[in-house]
């Protein structure tokens, strides 16, 4: 039973050691989407950013090329930050603009966006 | 059961069942070429173990054509032949598997008449004492005992080979007579022709020939035209008078005699009656043949050239060729690739880089014998002093033929005459005549392996670009103090010409130069040459402008222009690729829009609105044809009904989203053709391929193609027809030239387990009879309840779930406008809870469409 033990042991420290430990790290969240002027996405992943006040706010996706809106949506905002998820398989484009104003129409913020 | 099964196995072991000979697809060779792929032949079924007889032959081939094998290993050369040297046919035994090793080893060698090469290979279990001749599928079997002449001609009627019944052997051919000759080791061999009958009108006296006239009179007399006679000098002489009947292989040699029939001669049973291998009934005896082209080639360029304005990429072309021999149409390995929609420009152009030299000078030799059959369609040139000498042939010598007696015999040079002459090698013969000219007698000779003919100074070769290959050729930018340009050919240009790149003398380019270069260097890749020239070039006002492009410091000569080697006479099919039909179903999508229903409901309400006549709205007759969605060569609201419903989604337009089934290809001076008065004459051209014909010995060539699309009434997508004033050859896309635009504002939220996304169209001014939208959704996470409309009027409002998109919209068929509060809500169901709904929609296209029935774009807001 102990040589049994023994070679179990063997077993998952060879496991262990097969691993790999030298994956490249990820690179940290951007805190706040519009504080870059272009970011890239991928379908599901959350979106991050800041807003001075509570209220109703709009995202509107613009297509780079046409200047064609392709989707606008009203969201329900927080004051500091907020997280919300971002879709991609509907999307044709490329590249997207993607802005954020307030009730009144003002922008608050805009990215460039590469759909992967 | 197993015992049974073993017994049947024993059999199939030991007697072979299911033999067969299988051959290769027909292929194209390339003139003047030896050792090219003939593989493909092979046997399958026989014993393993039994020695098998096989035969290959090349009948009714065009000459010059010849075989050989490169591995012979295991097999045995029939009486009369040998397996190594180049073949017009042979017989050989040997197992299955031996067999199989030699044929896959054929080679083809070609000469310079075009034609067909057909192969024929045939095999059974090896008979012992028969001869096969391939070249006509029949048996001989040579009986050495003798028999005087009726007796040879009961005898062998009386013999039965493979179900069939002998007679005593027919000559009809001088192939014929070189294999008795080769085959039957006497000599003064009985064949069945006698003027025993009528005294000096010689016929054939047996076989399927029987009673055919050979000659008429004896010494004197003549022989039939186009029927083989092969009488030795002054025969027949029916010395003594009574000299009756045929002898072959006369006195051990190859020509024919008289003689008494009393004589005892050997002779030849000879089985079969058909003249075609192929056709041979011989049982347990198996055959196929091949029929490949042997057509000359000429490099072709082919300009797929699209409209700048063309941005639609969605499928691609290829180009096929036919084999005239078969009709099979042949597209391994040569085709085209081509992109884009709408007209297309097909040419096609030789020798946009062509490649002069001089022929290649050799020393001063006595023969040829130094070169073998890879150089056959070489030009040696040396110089020679006339001379007596031997030689065998005429016009084309064996290649140990002496020179410079051959010079003399063949008029290029006197005796005593020291002269350059140029010396081409050519295949070698199965006969080579005899003759006296210039004082110089030459023997006669038969089968050899090499030749050669005297030429002419060569003026030109052109060089030969191999399919697939890019032909490149630079020009550098002018050098104004030496007043020279430096050009670079791409050295895949020199393949399979036998040029070498420093006998370059001479280059033509475009229209640019037709004249003298320096050779420079070569580094393996380019070779590289000087144009002196004290004028420049210009490039700009050059014919082939658009196939020049200016690099940085030099110019492109016919960059990105594959080739692709094709037989010049063979007709030849634009094939568009079956492309994605997902892809293909999106863009037509994009090609059948609202405008184009609109534009048919227009057109039928404003004068065709008894069906079958001309309205006002449609400008050209490929309109009708295209509106003519059911193609019943009647355009009434049976076709506006079917539009409807493909917009709509009651029903789509075409019952699969395949080439076939939407696209029509149209040669460009027909389509102009195609008026409001005469479209109903024409076919519908729906379809993907466009055939063509290459004519033999010309060389530029251009097809103009009109692309144009089942349902694309307003031709959005489609060739302008160049008719009726109308120059511009471009697709249409003109239509879209609203200065204010109609526009559309979308907003999306989340209420509840619900998505409602919002389309508020203003037409701003525009008289709008229609909208169309494409609302994309991800059907992973949202389910298309519908969508709610809002409009004044009585539309027709569609929205259909296409499974990943939504085509919504709505259509005045009455020209009723559509007016600002237009809105569409549509509703879809959450899969699962979600936060926000950023990305899960968007709007990817969107058309509108005014009363005039022309395409409007809306502005997104």
């Amino acid at each position: 039973m102990k040589w049994i033990k023994i070679i179990l042991l063997c077993c998952v420290v060879s496991i262990i050691s097969c691993r790999k430990f030298d994956e490249m790290p990820t690179p940290p969240k951007v805190e706040d989407i519009f504080s870059v002027k272009e970011l890239s996405v991928s379908d599901g992943q959350d979106i991050k950013f800041s807003l001075q006040a509570d209220g109703i706010y709009t995202l509107t996706l613009t297509d780079n090329t046409t200047e064609q809106v392709v989707m606008r949506e009203k969201i329900v905002g927080k004051i500091g930050v907020n997280s919300l998820k971002m879709w991609t398989k509907s999307l044709q484009s490329k590249y997207l603009y993607l802005s954020l104003e307030d009730e009144s129409g003002k922008q608050i913020g805009k990215t460039l966006l590469l759909i992967n | 059961m197993r015992i049974l099964l073993t017994i049947l196995l024993s059999l199939v072991t030991i007697f072979g069942f299911g033999q067969q000979v299988n051959a290769p697809d027909p292929k194209t060779f390339t003139l003047n070429t030896a050792g090219q792929d003939g593989s493909g032949f092979s046997l399958s079924g026989f014993n393993t173990s039994s020695t098998l007889l096989c035969a290959v032959g090349l009948p009714s081939t065009v000459a010059g054509t010849t075989f050989y094998f490169t591995t012979t290993t295991g097999v045995t050369a029939s009486s009369g032949y040998t397996m190594s040297g180049n073949k017009t046919r042979i017989s050989f035994t040997g197992t299955q598997a031996n067999i199989n090793a030699v044929l896959a080893s054929m080679k083809i060698n070609t000469g310079s008449t075009t034609g067909n090469v057909n192969i024929s290979v045939s095999a059974t279990i090896n008979p012992t004492g028969y001869f096969y001749n391939p070249n006509n599928g029949h048996f001989y079997r040579p009986i050495s005992t003798g028999a005087n002449f009726a007796n040879a001609i009961t005898l062998s009627s009386q013999q039965t080979f493979k179900g069939q019944t002998g007679y005593l052997v027919t000559i009809t051919s001088n192939d014929e007579d070189l294999f008795i000759f080769n085959n039957v080791p006497q000599s003064n061999i009985w064949f069945a022709a006698d003027d025993r009958t009528t005294e000096a009108r010689w016929v054939i006296s047996a076989g399927p020939e029987a009673g055919t006239l050979l000659r008429i009179g004896n010494a004197s007399g003549t022989n039939q035209q186009n029927v083989y006679n092969n009488w030795a000098n002054g025969e027949p002489n029916d010395w003594g008078g009574n000299e009756d009947a045929a002898v072959t292989k006369w006195g051990g040699g190859f020509q024919w005699n008289d003689l008494s029939v009393a004589n005892v001669n050997a002779y030849v049973v000879e089985f079969g009656t058909w003249t075609n291998p192929d056709d041979q009934t011989f049982t347990e005896f198996y055959s196929n043949s091949v029929i490949h082209s042997n057509g000359p080639t000429l490099t072709n360029m082919f300009n797929f050239n699209f409209g700048s304005n063309i941005t639609e990429t969605n499928f691609s072309a290829k180009l096929n060729k036919r084999n005239d021999a078969t009709s099979q149409w042949v597209s391994a390995g040569n085709f085209v690739g081509l992109n884009g929609v709408g007209r297309v420009i097909l040419t096609s152009q030789l020798d946009t880089a062509k490649v002069y030299t001089t022929a290649i000078q050799a020393t001063t030799q006595n023969d040829m014998t130094a070169y073998s059959t890879a150089d056959i369609g070489k030009i040696y040139k040396m110089t020679i002093t006339g001379a007596q000498g031997g030689g065998w042939g005429t016009d084309i010598y064996t290649n140990d033929s002496y020179i410079p007696a051959m010079a003399v015999h063949a008029g290029v040079i006197t005796i005593g005459q020291t002269k350059e002459v140029y010396i081409q090698i050519v295949e070698g013969l199965n006969d080579y005549p005899a003759s006296t000219r210039n004082g110089i007698t030459t023997m006669a000779w038969g089968a050899w392996g090499l030749s050669y003919k005297f030429v002419s100074e060569p003026s030109s070769y052109r060089a030969l670009t191999a399919a697939g290959q890019v032909e490149w050729c630079v020009l550098y930018d002018y050098d104004a103090s030496n007043q020279r340009y430096r050009v670079g050919i791409d050295k895949r240009e020199f393949t399979g010409t036998n040029v070498s790149s420093n006998s370059v003398t001479r280059l033509k380019l475009f229209d640019l130069w037709d004249g003298p270069v320096t050779f420079k260097s070569d580094d393996g890749t380019w070779a590289e040459y000087w144009i002196n020239t004290s004028t420049q070039f210009n490039f700009a006002g050059s014919s082939f402008a658009s196939s020049i492009r200016q690099g940085n410091g030099f110019w492109g000569l016919s960059a990105e222009f594959s080739f692709a080697v094709n037989g010049a006479y063979k007709q030849h099919k634009l094939v568009m690729n079956d492309y994605d039909s997902v892809q293909l179903k999106t863009l037509y999508g994009s090609i059948v829009t609202v405008s184009d229903v609109y534009l048919a409901f227009k057109e039928l309400s404003n004068g065709g609105i008894m069906g079958n006549q001309s309205g006002n709205e449609f400008g050209y007759g490929i309109q009708f044809k295209n509106a003519d969605v059911n193609d019943d060569n009647i355009f009434n609201e049976a076709d506006c009904f079917a539009l409807l419903q493909d917009l709509t989604g009651a029903k789509n337009l075409v019952s699969s989203y395949k080439l076939e089934n939407t696209m029509k290809i149209i040669l460009d001076s027909t389509y102009a053709t195609i008026g409001k008065s005469n479209w109903q004459q024409f076919p519908s051209y729906l379809g993907k391929e466009y055939p063509f014909a290459l004519s033999d010995g010309k060389i530029n060539y251009t097809y103009n193609l009109a692309v144009t699309w089942k349902g694309d009434v307003n031709l959005s997508h489609s060739a302008t027809p160049p008719s009726n004033g109308i120059t511009t050859m471009s697709a249409n896309f003109g239509m879209k030239t609203q200065t204010t635009l109609p526009t559309a504002y979308t907003i999306s939220e989340i209420k509840g387990d619900s998505l409602i996304a919002y389309i508020k169209f203003n037409p701003n001014m525009n008289e709008i009879v229609g909208t169309q939208f494409r609302v994309n959704y991800d059907n992973t996470t949202l389910k298309y309840t519908g969508t709610y409309f809002k409009t004044t009027g009585s539309p027709i409002n569609f929205g259909t779930d296409k499974g990943s998109y939504i085509n919504l919209g709505s259509i005045n068929t009455s020209g009723e406008l559509l007016d600002g509060s237009t809105e569409y809500r549509l509703v879809f169901k959450l899969n699962k809870q979600i936060p926000n709904s950023l990305g899960l929609l968007s709007i990817s296209s969107n058309e509108a469409v005014n009363v005039k029935g022309a395409s409007v774009q809306i502005k997104i807001q």
